[in-house]
């Protein structure tokens, strides 16, 4: 007989408020690991996204905020803002690359999905397409085509010649893209100039991704570009840091939420162990009568508390990463969980940060019990043993 | 023969409610090692309450309590636990197994606190349980066992770490005749081997097998 041993039956011999206590603590680190995994998920497709994007800036219109430049990378529909006498004055300078965007919205079978009208043709090899099945549209012979994105392809059944009315139009799949693992796999891509006359844009897009040829000179185009037309400039490093701080404001209010569920459970542990201490107070008067003294008693009741937070933080990170990894894929698509569902990293959290679950989980639980454990140690043994 | 318990002009008052009651008013006793006495007299004079202070568990107003030579109320919390462990065995009326542990652990538990090996524990438990007849015992729960058999478990835990003094407050209080003699024959025979037992007790028939009595009226000795 050892103090763990001891410790196991205590807990194990009330089976039932044992469970329900664990249950408690059980939720709130799972709820805490969904989170923390969804979200590390979301960033690091945040980022892939961010360098795909295969842009130094991109030129939006004046007065956008961050929840248009999520959408920016995430690929759904935004305002066709930027007019087309500006696209022509930022297409007319010299040393820089640019690519207009017309991101718009459609629906096959009511189930809204994301267009996105771009000139194919070189943000192909931009973005190192590769096709699974089919040919990217030709711009002139199949100017009512549509290049679909794995996902998209995937979730509709969509095969090649098949017709999509879109505005009206009929539009012809010739290709479906390999998975890239980015927002590209949800979206319909036509060409610009047929998404333009379709939507009736007039020439106007949603926004322009610009390369720099010398990678030096970007604070240069940038002034250029807003003195010479009247859009707003912001960098891929802007644009990443303001999309990352808009997901995790999200991210960091939902995991004070589930960490308050934690904190809610160890109360459940204080209750607990406070009724132990009447239901055991004989038990704790037998223990002293034989031998233990004040700081044992102590210690096997801490211990108690503790192991609810070592059983329920072990529990909760096995069952918040089976959770997150099969949830992933079932989340609604929406301007943030784009990202999370079209990445091949989400359901993943770092074995450190599940060290520091764990960690946290057994400190809570082992605080809720201190308090207990000190009312416990505190009874005198002839008062522990002539309770009934 | 040398004392193994020494008392002097021990005092103790509880509270029962608001209203402080005198369990023991100024006990003086010697007890020599070996001795088999009882301590009778009626309820609520004060019998319990002197056992629980001679055994450590609980604190005397004034006055003092050596065992084995040893002031216990001196020491500290840790030691005095230590103390019990090693010098003093219980045995209570309602045997106080712990109802978690099986019958082995129960006897097991006393030499946890004396950081006897896991290993030898089990060999000098199987040992004691044997020597009280539970031998077919041993896995089985506290819960599943007789009134007598619980006793006879308890005896065994409280002799686990070979105390010199068992300390047992009405141990066959609530046992049939048979199990009582069961018990008794038990005692019997760690008085012949030696150790210092005092029982408080109501029944007449184990008086009369003490080498002493020791009465409490009103939380005095009735001498």
């Amino acid at each position: 007989m050892n103090k763990p041993t001891l410790i196991f039956r205590n807990l194990l011999g009330r089976k039932n408020r044992f469970t329900f206590t664990l249950s408690g603590i059980t939720m709130g680190i799972i709820a805490l690991v969904v989170l923390i995994s969804l979200g590390a998920g979301l960033q690091a497709q945040i980022h892939q996204q961010a360098r795909d994007l295969g842009a130094n800036m991109i030129v939006t219109a004046k007065g956008w905020c961050a929840y248009e430049q999520v959408k920016v990378l995430s690929g759904a529909q935004l305002p066709d803002a930027i007019l087309p006498e500006d696209l022509e004055k930022i297409e007319a300078i010299e040393g820089i690359t640019v690519q207009p965007y017309l991101t718009l919205g459609s629906a096959i079978n009511n189930e809204p999905v994301s267009v996105s009208g771009v000139r194919i043709t070189q943000l192909k090899d931009i973005r190192k397409w590769s096709i699974r099945e089919g040919s990217f549209p030709d711009p002139i012979e199949q100017k009512y085509g549509i290049v679909a994105g794995y996902a998209v392809a995937d979730s509709f059944d969509l095969s090649i010649n098949q017709t999509i009315r879109l505005r009206g139009h009929e539009f012809t799949i010739t290709g479906i893209m390999e998975q890239h693992g980015t927002a590209d796999d949800g979206v319909l891509f036509i060409d610009l100039q047929a998404a333009m006359e379709v939507y009736e844009t007039q020439g106007r897009v949603s926004y322009i991704a610009v390369q720099v040829d010398d990678i030096n000179r970007i604070e240069y185009y940038s002034r250029l570009i807003t003195d010479t037309a009247n859009v707003a400039v912001i960098s891929d490093q802007q644009l990443l840091n303001s999309v990352l701080s808009v997901v995790n404001t999200v991210g960091t209010t939902l995991k004070i939420i589930a960490i308050i569920a934690i904190l809610a459970a160890s109360f459940g542990i204080i209750n607990t162990m406070i009724t132990a201490i009447y239901e055991r107070k004989r038990d704790i008067g037998i223990l002293k009568s034989v031998g233990s003294s004040n700081q044992t008693i102590f210690q096997i009741f801490l211990g108690e508390s503790a192991l609810y937070g070592l059983i329920g933080g072990v529990i909760g990170l096995i069952v918040g990463n089976g959770i997150s990894y099969v949830i992933t894929p079932l989340i609604a698509q929406n301007e943030f969980t784009a990202f999370v569902r079209a990445s091949s990293v989400s359901g993943t959290i770092a074995w450190q940060d599940m060290g520091f679950i764990l960690l946290g989980s057994i400190l809570i639980s082992a605080v809720s019990g201190i308090y207990p454990a000190y009312k416990a140690a505190k009874l005198t043994p002839v008062e522990a043993i002539s309770y009934e | 023969m040398s004392n193994i318990i020494e008392i002097k002009n021990l005092h103790k008052t509880y509270l029962k409610g608001v209203v402080p009651t005198k369990a023991l008013r100024g006990v003086s006793l010697d007890i020599s090692a070996g001795t088999f006495a009882c301590i009778t007299g009626p309820s609520g004079h004060g019998k319990s309450t002197l056992l629980h202070l001679m055994g450590g568990l609980d604190k005397p107003d004034t006055g003092s309590v050596h065992v084995a030579g040893q002031e216990i109320y001196q020491l500290p919390d840790k030691e005095l636990a230590r103390f019990r462990a090693e010098k003093l065995g219980f045995v209570f009326q309602f045997f106080n197994l712990l109802h978690n542990l099986s019958v082995l652990e129960n006897v097991q538990i006393p030499m946890m606190f004396t950081k006897v090996p896991k290993e030898k524990q089990e060999e000098i438990a199987l040992k004691l349980l044997t020597s009280v007849g539970l031998k077919d015992k041993v896995r089985s729960r506290a819960t599943e066992l007789s009134g007598g058999q619980m006793q006879r478990v308890a005896i065994a835990r409280a002799l686990a770490n070979d105390p010199e003094v068992l300390l047992m407050d009405e141990p066959t209080g609530n046992l049939d005749s048979s199990a009582e003699k069961e018990v008794m024959d038990i005692v019997g025979r760690l008085h012949e081997k030696g150790k210092t037992i005092i029982i408080v007790t109501h029944e007449e028939e184990i008086s009369r097998k003490a080498q002493r009595i020791i009465r409490i009226k009103d939380g005095c000795l009735d001498l």
